[in-house]
């Protein structure tokens, strides 16, 4: 198992929003109460200001990581800071918002009602709380049913109530788990630009999803994690960049280009008339010079990136291994 | 101290969604349904014995109405995981649980006060006797739904629902016959190695009997201020108790 970025090591920038350091977590189970182990070590830092992405298989211990940085569960061993404070500190709490998976609500409340009272243990004010309330049920497009209770609400709209509730206090981090949970296409975009909107106001996101292109689009930073380990750690941009590989881009193609570059490239595909080649980085001029010769234009030169699916893949079957 | 009031005013709402109200009427029949069932006393006895059973009645209603109530007051919001998005707030676990116990006692007062002004009113419109005494008994009985809560509510951080309500009901059992099975065996004369064991249990447990006060209210003239002033002091040193140890079990357990 490797990890790309270690920033945690040695390194303890003050702009960060959540620190975890050396987490572990067991639990006993059954009858003969043997301990399971449910977060070996997973250590992770999310900046100010940034969207943090925390991406796993099932079981690979995410739930359990959110948990303990709720102060809902307890660690075994390491240590951990949100905010600047201890995990599980209530005056932390004032500055989180949280979006839990749905039906974590009481389902009797209105939504109007569930708002009050959600804003009320943030001490919001009457005032605050209405115009509050009434900005946020527009943002999700719930004000028009603010009077129903939320036991009639659908699975879309109880995420939407959700995002609502997790912004009430002004919150300088929100803690999301799987924030498009549950939403169609449509409602997904909604939800990826109010992230983008809050990480526009300075907000710090911290969100756990299996969705790898939404994270993908949005992340500034993810952490992998499998069998309760962090095997994937740091900014996006660097994470899914492929050392010495470039990819170019010519306009045009056939039988002819395909022949006498694909042999000097490690991929060859054409696209809508493109022809893209993803080369080793000492080879790129030799491609240039090649495709000069064959009188190809040149449309671009850049670092070969992955998906992050692949990088996903090949890091679950890494550690897995 | 307002997060407190907030989540005991969620539990009246949620008693009031789980319509538990009801069971005043559920009550009042009852009550209604004793009245044919006088035996031909002249109108004194004839009050004094609605009075006697009719607490006798309250207080079975209540007591099953704590354990309702608080059961599943904690259980509950683990698993429908409601209390995730609760902790998630600056709510500490003290003020959860406070504001759960003080909900489950308002929840009780309420319901409690309701079906003591059914029994005055049934008393007074069968047999044109005031009888402003029967709160005294009411309140007694509120007493001691306070502590068979706050024991139920530390129950229910570590055992499972039908654990919990067996526990409590051999509590409630156990309380009662302090004064006198227990008595006899433990602290009577009689030598034995369950005696040996078992002897500490009876000056730690609380004697319930002490909110029993049927009689007095029904046949007497009730109970003195000073009385109720002591058994007041003797429930909230009770269910003080059992709230702390509730919160040492829940301070650190994982959700």
């Amino acid at each position: 198992m490797k990890r790309e970025s270690t920033p945690l090591e040695g390194e303890h920038p003050e702009d960060a929003t959540v620190v975890l350091q050396n987490i572990k977590k067991s639990y006993r189970t059954g009858f003969s109460q043997q301990r399971k182990v449910a977060v070996e070590d997973v250590s992770l830092q999310v900046r100010r200001g940034e969207i943090f992405g925390l991406l796993g298989p099932n079981g690979a211990g995410k739930t359990t990581t959110l948990k303990i940085l709720l102060g809902l569960v307890f660690p075994d061993s390491g240590s951990g800071r949100l905010l600047g404070k201890p995990l599980g500190d209530r005056l932390s709490h004032r500055k989180l918002g949280f979006l839990p998976e749905q039906t974590y609500f009481y389902g009797f409340l209105t939504a109007g009602k569930a708002l009050d009272l959600y804003g009320k243990l943030f001490g919001l004010s009457h005032d605050e709380l209405v115009s509050r309330s009434a900005k946020l049920l527009d943002l999700v497009g719930l004000r028009h049913d603010s009077h129903l209770t939320l036991d009639k609400y659908s699975k879309g709209m109880l995420q939407r109530f959700g995002i609502a509730q997790a912004l009430l206090n002004d919150p300088e981090l929100v803690i999301m788990d799987e924030p498009s949970s549950g939403l169609d296409p449509v409602g997904q975009k909604e939800v990826r630009d109010i992230l983008v909107g809050l990480k526009a106001d300075g907000k710090t996101i911290f969100l756990s999803s299996h969705q790898l292109s939404e994270v993908e689009n949005i992340c500034d930073s993810v952490s992998i994690v499998n069998l309760g380990r962090t095997v994937r750690e740091g900014k996006l941009s660097e994470l899914l960049e492929v050392e010495g590989a470039t990819r170019i881009t010519l306009a045009g193609g056939g039988p002819r280009v395909r022949e006498r570059l694909g042999p000097l490239a490690r991929r060859i595909d054409e696209q809508e008339g493109e022809t893209i080649l993803d080369v080793e980085s000492h080879a790129t001029y030799r491609v240039l010079d090649a495709a000069r010769e064959l009188g190809v234009a040149l449309v671009s030169v850049q670092p070969y990136r992955q998906s992050l699916e692949s990088l996903f893949m090949e890091a679950i079957r890494e550690s897995s291994d | 101290m307002r997060n407190i009031g907030l989540l005991a005013l969620n539990v009246i709402k949620d008693t009031a969604r789980r319509k538990l109200f009801y069971v005043v009427f559920i009550f009042g029949l009852a009550v209604l349904a004793l009245s044919p069932l006088l035996p031909s006393f002249e109108l004194g006895a004839k009050a004094q014995f609605l009075r006697d059973i009719s607490l006798s009645m309250t207080s079975l209603f209540g007591i099953a109405l704590a354990v309702i109530l608080s059961v599943n007051q904690l259980p509950g919001e683990v698993e429908k995981k409601t209390i995730y998005n609760i902790l998630s707030k600056p709510v500490s676990r003290l003020q959860y649980l406070l504001g759960k116990y003080l909900g489950i006692l308002a929840t009780l007062a309420i319901i409690l006060f309701i079906m003591g002004v059914e029994i005055l009113v049934l008393i007074y419109v069968r047999l044109h006797v005031f009888s402003p005494l029967i709160f005294q008994g009411v309140f007694a009985v509120f007493l001691e739904c306070a502590v068979i809560a706050a024991f139920c509510l530390f129950m229910s951080t570590f055992a499972t629902v039908p654990v919990n309500v067996f526990a409590t009901m051999m509590f409630y059992l156990v309380c009662h016959v302090k004064t006198g099975f227990l008595h006899d065996k433990l602290v009577g004369k009689s030598v034995g190695v369950v005696k040996v064991i078992l002897w500490p249990l009876y000056y730690v447990i609380p004697n319930l009997e002490d909110f029993n006060i049927s009689l007095q209210v029904g046949y007497g003239g009730g109970v003195s201020w000073a009385y109720l002033l002591r058994v007041s002091g003797y429930a909230i040193l009770f269910a003080s108790i059992f709230l702390i140890l509730a919160y040492l079990l829940f301070r650190r357990k994982d959700l």
